[in-house]
């Protein structure tokens, strides 16, 4: 190899995979700020309609409302978001890193740090809002926004669930993303054809050998956390997947 | 600089001039590599080749750390060799055009003339 | 002489198109070169291979020593500066020059500073509200203050005008000399750089034509114009790489006039014309002269 002159010697191996997971909050506005935001907005929306809705029922319906709020989905938005956040950052960012002379192998495993960090982050921050909630009666109006009945029963369980799911988007929105910096509109296309088949024919499947039985039995058996942490195994896939296809493409215009 | 002939000889040109006309004084400093390829806008290999010709000549030397000086007598010789090439230079593509328009040798010579005094 | 970059048989293949053709080339440590073709000729496919951003079909590649395909300690010594550049879409000016210095051990923050100021870069503007011209000066400023020991650049000012190229020629000449490194410059604006050029490789359709000394290219074609018989006996035999006449004259264009060949032709009452790298470039890749004008 020829002797190389630099002013100050090369980032190590870990300081390249981080400087990847740094190229990811250069800018915090859309991964970190944004969200949150949204999150305040989405917090701030179902406060309001709560108030409506409570103030308007007949004092001995509000139980029942209660009750219902414990299914609310807004929340849920938020894990789809990032889903999308993933999904953008990386086909920006890619072509981006390649140009700095970062290799695929450095960018995609420095991209999975910075996810799974922010990962983290968001679910140890909807776990606090879900102790507030808890702590102030759902805000004052009994509403339930990070307390709903699919995200557990206790902070420990919230906790995983939140960031399980976060994991769970991240890493879907990280192997669409490398099918569509390889492969474009194209890949991402044939993409859902195939989820789509693999969806059909699974329930097709479950239909002709009656199976749909034992397919809900695994979700009650596994329970809740149960459930959550086998989707962790997809993440895996989906995440592994999604290395081996970045790892050959190129950066297009 | 001009695109016909190499750029490293042009310069070699160009200092040979300042030399011959005294911007360039004997035994004083000349630009370096670098000041000559920025101000030319060329290549620093070109402008060393250029340099380096002249060193060859023994219009330039380099004194070792500090840089590149004019020659003692350096004027006085470029000045000869200049002279020396002057007909083939000058004088015959000039004698080629006039003799294409029917201008004879004594009335260019008359016309030379005309043009230093006017 | 030390070679940066060796390349030998490098072919690469798109679904039916040969973007490069056998390729057997090398770069010198240390100079600038020209990579020089017109649109689509293979310069960006070539810089891609040469930076491990694309994958050869076949052939050999060596850069430092080694092959560049995800390999740090090649490509953290490479700046690669495309005319297509993108940047994260919520990326300001400043995110980048923030960010670059991790990639690049070399990166001089002063000199990064002293470009932006030159350029007129407003460093709080959101890239995707610039313009053509300021998102081009990002790149000529991240491609000269990296230092890289080896930087690549692609048609690096699309919307750039001329007094901006001109910067950009200036600041990459002053701080190569200052600081030698290998530079690759990828361009149709030939006239304008070709002073500034070492060596020059063309390449046509993937395939390298010319891969020779920049000096030696310089006057090494010639146009003879003159009456069509004087023309014709004396351009005789030579190869012509180029031919037009208009009623009896005839202008042809041909390589190799020694000094006593040029008096010759002279003394037969021929014209001798100088032909500029660019228009010689053009003459061997049977371009009209257009593609290789100035864009701004």
């Amino acid at each position: 190899m020829t002797a190389i002159t630099t002013v100050r010697p090369p980032a190590s191996a870990l300081g390249r995979v981080l400087n990847v997971v740094k190229l990811h909050v250069t800018n915090p506005w859309n991964t970190i700020a944004v969200p949150w935001m949204i999150m305040g907005i989405i917090l701030l929306a179902n406060l309001a309609i709560w108030g409506i809705i409570l103030s308007a029922a007949a004092p001995a319906d509000r139980v029942s409302i209660r009750e219902g709020l414990a299914y609310s989905g807004g929340s849920t938005f938020i894990f789809v978001y990032m889903m999308v956040v993933a999904i953008q950052a990386i086909s920006v960012t890619f072509p981006f890193a390649l140009g700095f002379g970062v290799t695929r192998r450095d960018y995609y495993l420095g991209t999975a740090l910075a996810f799974t960090g922010l990962a983290a982050m968001f679910s140890i921050g909807l776990t606090i809002l879900a102790a507030i909630e808890d702590a102030t009666g759902g805000w004052g109006l009994g509403g339930r926004l990070f307390t709903t009945a699919y995200f557990g029963e206790n902070w420990i369980q919230r906790l995983f669930i939140y960031f399980a799911a976060f994991l769970f988007f991240f890493t879907i929105g990280m192997a669409a993303a490398s099918i569509w910096v390889r492969w474009k509109a194209n890949g991402i296309i044939a993409f859902f054809i195939g989820l789509g088949i693999v969806v059909i024919g699974g329930a097709a499947l479950l239909t002709y050998t009656n199976s749909w039985g034992g397919f809900g039995n695994f979700f009650a058996t596994a329970g809740l956390v149960g459930s959550f942490a086998w989707s962790l195994v997809i993440a895996a896939i989906a995440g592994i997947s999604g290395f081996f296809v970045l790892r050959k493409a190129t950066p297009k215009n | 600089m001009d695109e016909s002939r190499p750029i490293f000889a042009q310069l070699a040109e160009q200092i040979e001039n300042d030399i011959i006309i005294g911007v360039m004084a004997e035994e004083t400093q000349v630009p370096s590599i670098n000041e000559f390829a920025a101000f030319y806008r060329i290549n620093p290999a070109t402008a060393l080749k250029g340099v380096t010709m002249l060193v060859d000549e023994g219009a330039l030397y380099k004194k070792r750390g500090i840089g590149m000086f004019v020659a003692t007598g350096a004027q006085a010789r470029l000045t000869t060799k200049r002279r020396d090439n002057f007909s083939a230079e000058f004088v015959a593509p000039l004698l080629t055009e006039a003799a294409k328009l029917g201008i004879t040798p004594e009335q260019l010579a008359e016309m030379i003339r005309k043009a230093d005094t006017a | 002489m030390t070679n940066i970059i060796e390349v030998s048989g490098l072919t690469k293949r798109f679904s039916g198109v040969t973007a490069v053709d056998d390729a057997t080339f090398s770069v010198g440590e240390n100079k600038i070169y020209g990579l020089l073709g017109r649109n689509g000729a293979g310069k960006t496919t070539l810089m891609q291979l040469l930076t491990g951003q694309d994958f050869a079909t076949k052939g050999e590649i060596s850069v430092f020593g080694q092959s560049p395909v995800e390999n740090a300690s090649v490509l953290q010594h490479i700046s690669f500066i495309k005319e297509s550049q993108r940047y994260p879409e919520d990326f300001r000016a400043k995110h980048v020059f923030r960010s670059a210095p991790w990639f690049f051990s070399n990166w001089d923050a002063d000199f990064a500073e002293q470009l932006i100021a030159d350029f007129r870069l407003p460093l709080n503007r959101r890239i995707k509200k610039m313009s053509r011209g300021q998102v081009s000066a990002i790149g000529v400023i991240v491609g000269l203050a990296s230092r890289a020991p080896l930087t690549f650049f692609d048609e690096p000012y699309l919307g750039l005008d001329a007094v901006a190229r001109q910067t950009f020629y200036d600041r990459l000449l002053a701080d190569y000399a200052e600081h030698p490194r290998t530079v690759v410059l990828s361009t149709h604006l030939i006239d304008e750089v070709s002073n500034l050029l070492e060596h020059v490789l063309v390449i046509d359709e993937g395939r390298i034509i010319i891969d020779e000394d920049a000096e030696t290219l310089r006057g090494s074609a010639t146009t003879v114009v003159g009456t069509r018989p004087a023309v014709d006996a004396f351009v005789g035999a030579r190869e012509v790489l180029h031919r037009d006449a208009i009623g009896g004259l005839a202008s042809v264009t041909i390589t190799g006039l020694s000094a006593q060949e040029r008096k010759d032709a002279t003394a037969a009452g021929l014209e001798l014309a100088p032909v500029s790298l660019q228009q010689l470039i053009v003459r061997r890749t049977n371009t009209s002269e257009k593609e290789f004008e100035a864009i701004a």
